[in-house]
Parts: C-alpha cells; structure tokens; sequence
C-alpha cells in the first residue's frame, strides 16, 4: 500500500524546504504525482472492472488545491481605530472516483484512499451498485462515441499562483484595504486572492489516458458602507476570475482601483432610490455575465430539458420541440458555448467523459439552436456526439453535465458604450452582481446589481439605489437592441455555480459586451 | 470504515505530537455517503463514497495557519501540520483571534444508527421504485434523490480539548411532473433513521400534489392571506436565524439594528405565540455536541476560514424568539469578550413552536388563503428589513371557506419573514422539514409581486 506521500514524494524534496508556500513538493503544477503510476492504478482499475462485467469503466484519480488569502479592514466603533484581520488556508484533497456501466445502469464508487486495495473494493461496490439498479432502468445507458485520447493538457500560465509567496498576496490586499479605507465613510473592505488547482487524470476502458492541470485564480476586494441600522451599502471591484497565472492579478490593477471603489460604496450609500417604472437599460459585462448565466447558461442544459434536474435545480422553458425552432432573443442575439476559450473557467482540454473540448451554438440571430450535452445524454436528442459538457467537482462527485462557458458574441461594427446610452431617454445602467432570483424553469427572473446610474436624455447622470429588474427570459431578450463591439467584450468568470444531488459547484465564463434592453420593469427594492 | 473514539483520539494526538507551533486544532471527519439518483422515470446516477478529511489549524501570537490533509500514515501527517505551521509563519496576527478552548464537557447526543450506516442501492431501491411504479402508471414524469450516510467526526487541540461524535443521515425527496408540463408536486423527508422513512407515502403526496395543481388560472400578483407548508416556512426562517446574531445587530447590519445605533434585543417584533428555538437534542434533528470549528471568530462556525479547528463551545438549547419577542442573539466568542457578553453558539437544530391541528384542520378553518407547498430560489433584496424575493414551487392553491378550491399560477414573491411572523395567525404542529422542525403557518398580507410561468 503506497501513501500519496510517497508518490507526491518522488517528485521533488521533503517538507523541511517549506520556505516559501509555492515550494511544497510535489503540490504544484509539474510537480503533480507521477503520471506512471496513476497510468499503472488506472489500468489496474479498468482491468478489474472489465473483470467484473462492467461493459465500460472510466476513473479519475485527481488532486484539488484550493488556496485562499483574504484581508478584512473595519473601523472599530467603540475606539473608532482599524481593524486588519488577515486570514490564510491552503488545503488539499486527493482521491479517485471510478464509474462502471453494468447491465445497463452506471454505478459509481470514490475513496480519499488511493491505493490498489481501495480501488479493488470500488469496482465491487461499483458494480453492486449498478447492478442493483439495473432491474429499475427503462434503457440501457448508452454512450455517444468519442475517439480515446492519449494526451496533456496544461492552462497556459506565464506565473504559477502558487510560487508567490503568501507575505506579497496579504501585502497586496492590505494595500489595497488602507487605500480604500481612506475614503471618508468606509466601514469596512474585505478582500481575497483565492486559486484553485485541478491535477486531474482520467482513464477509460475505451483507451484514453488524458492528463490536465487546470489552475484557476480569482482575485476580488468590496467596500462596505453603512448608516446604522438604515442602510448598508457596498460595491465590489471582480476584475479577472480567469483560468491563468498570478498574471491575471497583476494586471487587475486592484490598489488604482481602490479609491474609485470606495468612492462609489460612499455614493451608493448617499444615492437616492431609484423611481419604478419601465426603463430602458444598459447592462456592463460584469453585470450582464450573470444575467446570461441564469438565463441563457441555465435554460440550455440538456439534463434539465430533459428533467434530470426536475427535483432540485429545475427543469427549463426550452423543451427539446423547441431546438432550432424558439426564438429566444433578438436577430442580433448570438450565443456560443465552449470549454476553449483562452482564460474561460471551464476551458481545458477534455470533459470528465473523456470528450475533446469544443465550441459549439446555443442561440444563433435569436433563435435556440444547441444545447450543452454529455455523452449518456446525445442520443436522447438524436445527436450523435457531446459537445463536451461533462464535469465532476470532486473525485468523489458522480460526472454529470455541466455548464460550459456561455459567451454573447459581440457587435460586427465597434459600437461603444456612448452609442448604447445616446439611445435611451430613461433608463438605468448597471454594473456588477447584486441579489439573483429565477423560477425553476428559468423563465421569471429578478436580478439586482452591485451600482447603478440614471441616463436621462442619452446621457449617463448620478448613481441611484434600491434597484432591481423582473423580466422573462424570452422578453428580455427580444427586447436587446444594441450589443457592443470586440473592443468592449469582456471575459467574466462565475466560480460557484450550484447543481445536482448529492450537490455540486461549477466555474465557468459569460463572456460578453455591455448591452440595451428595451422597456424592462424596473423594481425599487428599499 | 468506522473510528471509534479511542481510534479517534489516538489519531488526533498522533497529529497534536508532530505539531510544534503553540497551538494546534484540529477537526477530523470521516464519512461514507451514497445516493440514488432518479429522473424521467428512471434511474439516472448512484455511488457511494468515503471520504476522510482531517483539518489542521496551527496558532502562534495571534498568526494562523490552516490545511487539510486526507491519509493517515505518519509521514503524511507530519508534512501537512508542518505545511499548516509554514502557513502560519507567512501570515499575519489577527486581532480578532480568540484562545482556543480548554477541555470542553460535550453532550452527548445519539445520532448514530447501524442499519441506517450499512445500508447501500439495494437498501435505497425500493423507495426509488415506489415513485418510479406510480409516475410510470399515472402518466407522471417521477425524479428524486435517496441518499443515506454515516459520519464519523471529532475535534482537538493542544490544550486537551477532544470531542467525538457520530451520526447517521438520510434523505428523501421526489418531484413528480404530469405529462402536460402543468403540474408539479414535491415531497420530503429528513431524518437520522431510514426506519423512519416511508417512500410510498411521499411519493403519493407528491403525484397527488402534481395532478391537482395542474391546469392553474391565473390570479393577479397582490397581498394575498398564505397558508405556509412546512418546506415552505423553513425555506424563509433560515435567513432569518442567520440574522439573530449579536456582531450584525451592534455594527447595524441586520434588522435587529436600531436606525442610529444600539438593537431590538427584548422588543417584541413578531405575533404573540412565535417562538423559535435551537435545541441540538431532538431526535429528529439532531445537532453536534461541538458549535463551529473552533477557529479564529471562536466557534459560531461561520467567519472562518479553513479546515482547522479545535472544538467550539458545546452546543446547547437556545430560544432565539419566544412570545414574539427577540430574547437571544448569537455571540461568538471574540464579540462576546469584545463586548462583554457571554458567548451565545448558534446551535442549529431550529425548532419553531406550533399548536396540535393538522394541516387539513389549518386548511379548514381559514376563510380564504393561498397555499404554498415550497418556494425556490430565494435571495435578500434589503438586509435592513430582511427583505428577500423568491418564487413558489411544486404546488399553490386557493383556499376558500376550508377547502382547496383550485390550483393557481406560480408567483415570485418580494416580502420579508420578519412580516410573516408579524401577520401570523395560526400554526399546525410541527414537523421536520428542510433540516428544521416547523409547522405550517397562515399569515396575512404576504407580497406576491409577479405571476412566474414556471411549473
């Protein structure tokens, strides 16, 4: 029996160089554990599993590093003085989970004890579990094909998170605290540097063997004002949740962003309450992502078409009579789904079924045209292959399909943000994520947002408060009548996207450019 | 796979012996959990798992450090507290840190059954096949979730505090849709025992609840009297509790703040009768005997960071609301030093009080009322008055003169529990639901702001 020590442990020195974190042997990316002897327990596991009748068996044997560096500054009431409280975690989780299709039924089996002992009662349990179930099934499980792989994938990073050390990340959020702490009126800023590392391998009986390292980094801070026991009001700076090196955090210029932030927490606070009524609106790319999530992302999953999400997360409004037929938005409505994109959160090379990632249409000059699929899930709409939707949170989450990144295609011409705003006599423009409601089948919605300005007569005025929209999605859409241009797209990650039983969360991007919606209902929520 | 506490706590000083910062806590869990999973009226996925995690915080002058690691040989263990150790030393002090607990006297609260920790798919499938049978021969579309596990949990730290619990879970839940896409219903159930389950029975309440929601008329968005299921009351009282706590009331953050400053500790804000209480020793929502891991806010289990931990307080009986009247806010154990106030742990296991009658007997006497089988997706609008929105689900009807009259439209709704509370007028007896025991409840004036298409 061979601890993951001792096989993380060949690959670089022993804990006493614990200096620096981004040191730890074998934790970071090229020091992942040995690729021959996750090759030698994978075979190990597919062998047995062939063995014991499984007509296919994938296992994935993944490690998770979740690394987060956060930074709280408050005014102390009593003293009236600042309050920094720092905070570091730096976690690890390794494991595998092993799937088997028996008689019919999947079975699934996963242990945080990576060893041959383990994975030989996996594939018994696996295959029970199958079996027993098996009776109940209407169909045999059937899988669209995919040609098997032999391959690594690595993002593309110019500087791994992991080798900076945690003094310069807390420096950094402490800088950017003091800076935003010196706005008159700010009670508090939060802050967090957090990055995730998924060293996955994945091997089926099919022959594929796929090694990937996905890193994930988002860095994020809010300033927080409040009149006691009136009013509470913040705004948050989320520049760059990106697939990417610390690079990504470098370029998010978060202390020149400091005071602007801080600034409009103040104004937020003072701002007077929106007056309700139709409004036009323009919604800004790190608003407009979470809008397209829940509306677009969400209503074109297959699982839930389908119903496999009927008695948790929901079903969807697109039923699959309405694929290449329903009008969802707007001739210039275009969106795309892919795991490819540079930098997207759900971008890597292969999907947890072993599929080669791609990019694939969803809405195409309005009208629905593709949904995100899986490869049990392809012939139930008479396709014959996925696109690639597959993903597990965890070694030991069951793969099921998953939201790709869902990205609005911009404007053929440059039109700017002016020109989305010279058109609007009343109307409000809102950037970033506030309080986010829709129904079960992604229909009436209720979105919030993070500030908001009043455009009177093409012009853009001074911020307001307490506003929310409610709209339906197919309205909401038909009533988009601008879309920037290239120049203003900008790549939005969300990284807690929650689905399924047992339940599980999900990063992806909502690429986008800032956009007009005509006569919404806008709400005022104080 | 099991620990038993000897086991446990041999582990847990075999972590403590390699750690040499001053302070070291630690939360060890083990768990082994599996689920079946059905839809469109079949069996969609099932597995099982176990899982070990084992949380290392490590403390010096006000620094912290925090890891997990998940195998228990001697090596592996020794590198992750040095990891958590080197994690410390990077770091820097946080004023708010509180010293880590000495030996606590923890309840013990029986939560563990065998049958419950052994049982696999072949235990689970007759109660899938329950839903699947009637959907298949009612012309309805079944899906759901059975699932069961068993957990093995314990904290420590350097300074002798050991605890050690372990329990058992299981739950169920099915949704069942009719074939026209105009019906829905939903039932579940929660408990420690699957004994105490019955499938059969949920899965009627829930075709039941689809086949006579099918087909609503539309009714305009308006205030409108509700008669709140139990799902539905506990979707609303989480938020709420969550709210009862004594560092948001004092920094004006909730709406227990009073405008200009100080907080509605003792006032009366809710009808006469609402009481809600956690007590963490009923045995169909059993707590752990420990609150929160301990951490560096000081064991209210919310504010930290991490996988370490070193036990917080004992969990204990709390009445949060009694006759209406706020009696008691959370205090962790940093704000209660700060403000000079015992530490109050928020123990979960939320009891709300209820009368005797059924819900057919509430449905009975109420004149007339929209009933509400659960809400979904619900979110806070305005924290100041505790304001949030969110949408019916799976089931409303109108009520007249005792009698459900017809199935309605959907609705989202903008409205506040704290006005729920305050416009109660009756309540059944309390059941479990949503991780609560709640009763049903009909209140006035309950804000639906827009009719939802959703089924």
């Amino acid at each position: 029996m061979e601890s993951r020590r001792s096989f993380l442990g060949r690959c670089g020195a022993g804990a006493a160089t614990l200096t620096a974190l981004g040191a730890w042997p074998g934790l970071t990316e090229g020091g992942a554990p040995d690729p021959a002897k996750l090759a030698e327990l994978s075979s190990f596991a597919l062998d047995r599993a062939t063995k014991a009748g499984a007509s296919y068996a994938d296992i994935r044997i993944n490690r998770y590093r979740n690394q987060a560096v956060t930074f709280r500054t408050q005014v102390d009431r009593a003293t009236g003085k600042p309050v920094e409280v720092p905070s570091v975690a730096d976690t690890v989780s390794f494991g595998f989970g092993l799937r088997v299709i028996a008689d019919g039924a999947w079975g699934f089996s996963a242990s945080s004890e990576v060893t041959k002992d383990a994975i030989a009662q996996a594939v018994l349990d696996a295959v029970a579990i199958a079996r027993a179930n098996a009776p109940l099934r209407r169909d045999p499980v059937k899988l669209a094909p995919t040609p098997a792989y032999r391959d690594v994938y690595r993002t593309p990073t110019n500087v791994d998170p992991f080798t900076i050390p945690i003094e310069q990340k807390l420096e950094l959020l402490r800088s950017v605290a003091t800076e935003a702490r010196k706005v008159n009126g700010v009670f508090s800023v939060t802050s967090f540097i957090a990055a995730r590392l998924e060293d996955r391998f994945f091997a089926s009986t099919e022959g594929s063997v796929i090694e990937q390292h996905v890193i994930q980094i988002a860095p994020e801070f809010t300033a927080t004002v409040v009149e006691a026991g009136r009013k509470v009001k913040s705004r948050t700076y989320r520049p760059d949740s990106v697939c990417s090196g610390y690079e990504a955090v470098e370029r998010a210029s978060l202390f020149y962003n400091a005071q602007r932030v801080a600034e409009e927490a103040v104004a937020h606070l003072k701002a007077p309450s929106v007056e309700p009524g139709v409004k036009d609106l323009v919604l800004l790319p790190t608003h407009l992502a979470l809008t397209i999530h829940e509306s677009i992302g969400h209503s074109t999953e297959l699982d839930r078409a389908l119903g496999y999400e009927a008695n948790y997360a929901g079903t969807s409004f697109l039923t699959t009579d309405k694929l290449g037929k329903f009008r969802v938005g707007s001739d210039m409505v275009n969106f795309n789904g892919d795991r490819i994109r540079p930098e997207s959160l759900s971008t890597c090379g292969y999907d947890d079924d072993g599929v080669k990632t791609r990019q694939f249409p969803i809405i195409k000059d309005g009208i629905f045209v593709g949904y995100q699929t899986t490869r049990d899930q392809a012939h139930l709409i008479g396709q014959a292959e996925s696109m690639g939707c597959c993903y597990a949170d965890n070694y030991a989450s069951v793969p099921f399909q998953r939201m790709p990144n869902v990205w609005l295609e911009p404007s053929k011409t440059q039109v700017t943000l002016d020109d989305l705003v010279s058109g609007v006599e009343d109307g409000i423009l809102i950037d970033g994520r506030g309080s986010y409601s829709i129904d079960q089948q992604r229909y009436n919605f209720q979105f919030g947002g993070d500030a908001f300005w009043e455009i009177k007569n093409g012009k853009v005025k001074g911020m307001v408060a307490d506003v929310a929209y409610q709209s339906r999605t197919p309205d909401f859409w038909a009533s988009c009548d601008g879309i920037g241009g290239d120049a203003l797209w900008q790549n939005v990650g969300l990284s807690a996207d929650g689905k399924g039983q047992p339940a599980q969360v999900n990063a992806m991007s909502h690429g986008c450019s800032p956009s007009r919606f005509r006569r919404v209902n806008v709400l005022r929520t104080a | 796979m099991s620990w038993t506490r000897e086991q446990t706590r041999a582990l847990a000083d075999r972590i403590l012996s390699f750690s040499k910062a001053p302070e070291c806590e630690l939360s060890l869990r083990l768990a082994e959990d599996g689920h079946t999973r059905f839809a469109a009226n079949d069996i969609t996925t099932s597995g099982t798992s176990r899982t070990m995690t084992i949380g290392i915080t490590s403390r010096r002058d006000g620094l912290s450090g925090s890891t997990t690691v998940d195998e228990i040989d001697d090596a592996s263990l020794k590198e992750a507290v040095e990891r958590s150790e080197a994690l410390m030393a990077a770091g820097r002090p946080d004023p708010e840190q509180v010293e880590p607990l000495g030996p606590q006297t923890y309840p013990v609260i029986p939560a563990f059954d065998e049958a419950t920790s052994r049982a696999g798919a072949l235990e689970r499938r007759d109660g899938v096949k329950a839903a699947l049978d009637r959907a298949r021969g009612r012309g309805l579309d079944a899906s759901g979730f059975f699932e069961n596990g068993a957990q093995w949990s314990a904290v420590a730290n350097k300074k002798g505090n050991f605890g050690y619990h372990r329990s058992t879970s299981a739950g169920y839940s099915t949704t069942m849709r009719t074939s026209d896409g105009t019906g829905s219903g939903y039932a579940a159930f929660n408990a420690p025992k699957l004994a105490d389950f019955d499938p059969a029975a949920l899965a009627e309440i829930a075709a039941i609840k689809a086949e006579t929601s099918s087909r609503p008329r539309d009714l305009p968005p308006g205030k409108y009297p509700v008669i709140l299921e139990p799902e539905a009351v506990a979707d609303l009282l989480g938020g709420l509790a969550f709210a009862l706590n004594a560092r948001l009331a004092d920094e004006g953050r909730s709406f227990v703040s009073k405008p200009g400053g100080g907080t509605r500790l003792g006032e009366k804000l809710f009808a006469d009768g609402v009481a809600l209480r956690s007590d963490p020793f009923d045995p169909r929502s059993p707590g752990n005997p420990w609150v929160g891991g301990g951490g560096g806010r000081g064991g209210l289990g919310f504010g930290g960071f991490g996988g370490g931990g070193g036990g917080g307080l004992p969990a204990q009986r709390t009445t949060w609301i009694e006759d209406g009247v706020v009696k008691t806010f959370a205090v962790d154990r940093f704000w209660a030093g700060k403000t000079k106030v015992e530490p109050v742990p928020f123990s979960g296991s939320l009891v709300m009080d209820g009368s005797k009658q059924t819900l057919a007997e509430l449905i009975a006497g109420t004149e007339r009322a929209l009933l509400v089988t659960r809400f979904w997706y619900i979110r806070v609008v305005n924290p100041q008055n505790a304001t949030v929105t969110g949408l019916t689900r799976d089931g409303v009807w109108l009520v007249e003169k005792g009698k459900i009259v017809h199935p309605v439209t959907n609705f989202r709704f903008n409205d506040s529990p704290v006005n729920l509370l305050k416009n109660l007028e009756a309540t059944s007896a309390p059941v479990p639901a949503g991780g609560m025991i709640v009763p049903a409840i009909r209140a006035k004036d309950f804000l639906f702001t827009s009719k939802s298409d959703a089924v």
